[in-house]
């Protein structure tokens, strides 16, 4: 009984996390801070945007730029797919507008590693239940 | 409606125009922003409008004034080493 409660809480934790990098915030909302979720949203999907309109989706290179793109996809799996795109069309960027909208970019895939690894570890300490548990 | 589509499309298809001088450094504030909001929403327990604000606006001063005095010392050890 209590190894099947800490696999279910295990499960949580993975649920929580996996939230979290599909959609930015996710971790939170599913720890039912939804205030919390909400900035975190708004905030790191405004910096992605911003990235990309400085330097448009040719900032998402996984073919020339890997380890800004590791970074990036931290954002969302989302970003693979705009990574594809980029790959496949004409979107070459070079100069500051490149490095402008990479470290945007980056950043706010970074910001959201930290707001997964915060849901994961409010998740651990509350041991907050999604609703419907 | 397409045409709209098709504008904010374009936007992030093609990429601004930013020139190598000083005023790019401006880009550095919603950056900074971004950072500073980001993390004090992981930090507080609860968010509430205005001590949020106020943590946030703290924590955004003390990183550029930060990034200015270290700007300021960096060059003013330039300007001694090339003097």
């Amino acid at each position: 009984m209590a190894r099947r409660s800490r696999e279910s809480h295990i499960m949580f934790l993975l649920i929580v996390g996996l939230a979290g990098w599909l959609v930015p915030g996710g971790g939170h909302a599913v720890i039912r801070k939804k205030r919390h979720a909400i900035v975190i949203f708004a905030t790191i999907v405004v910096m992605f945007a911003i990235g990309l309109y400085i330097g448009s989706i040719g900032v998402v290179n996984p073919a020339g730029a890997k380890p800004w793109y590791l970074a990036q996809i931290l954002n969302s799996p989302a970003v693979a797919a705009l990574g594809h795109v980029a790959t496949s069309g004409d979107y070459a960027v070079y100069g500051r507008p490149s490095e402008i909208g990479q470290i945007y970019t980056s950043i706010a895939g970074l910001l959201n590693l930290l707001c997964i690894v915060n849901a994961v570890y409010l998740a651990h300490v509350h041991g907050t239940a999604p609703v419907g548990d | 409606m397409p045409t709209i589509a098709a504008f904010v499309m374009a936007s992030f298809t093609v990429p601004e125009r930013i020139g190598v001088d000083p005023q790019s450094m401006v880009w550095l504030l919603p950056l900074v922003a971004a950072i500073a909001i980001v993390y004090k929403a992981t930090k507080v327990p609860r968010i509430k409008a205005a001590p949020f604000i106020r943590e946030v606006v703290v924590l955004f001063g003390s990183i550029v004034v930060f990034m200015v005095v270290t700007a300021l010392v960096l060059y003013a050890l330039a300007w001694l080493v090339t003097e």
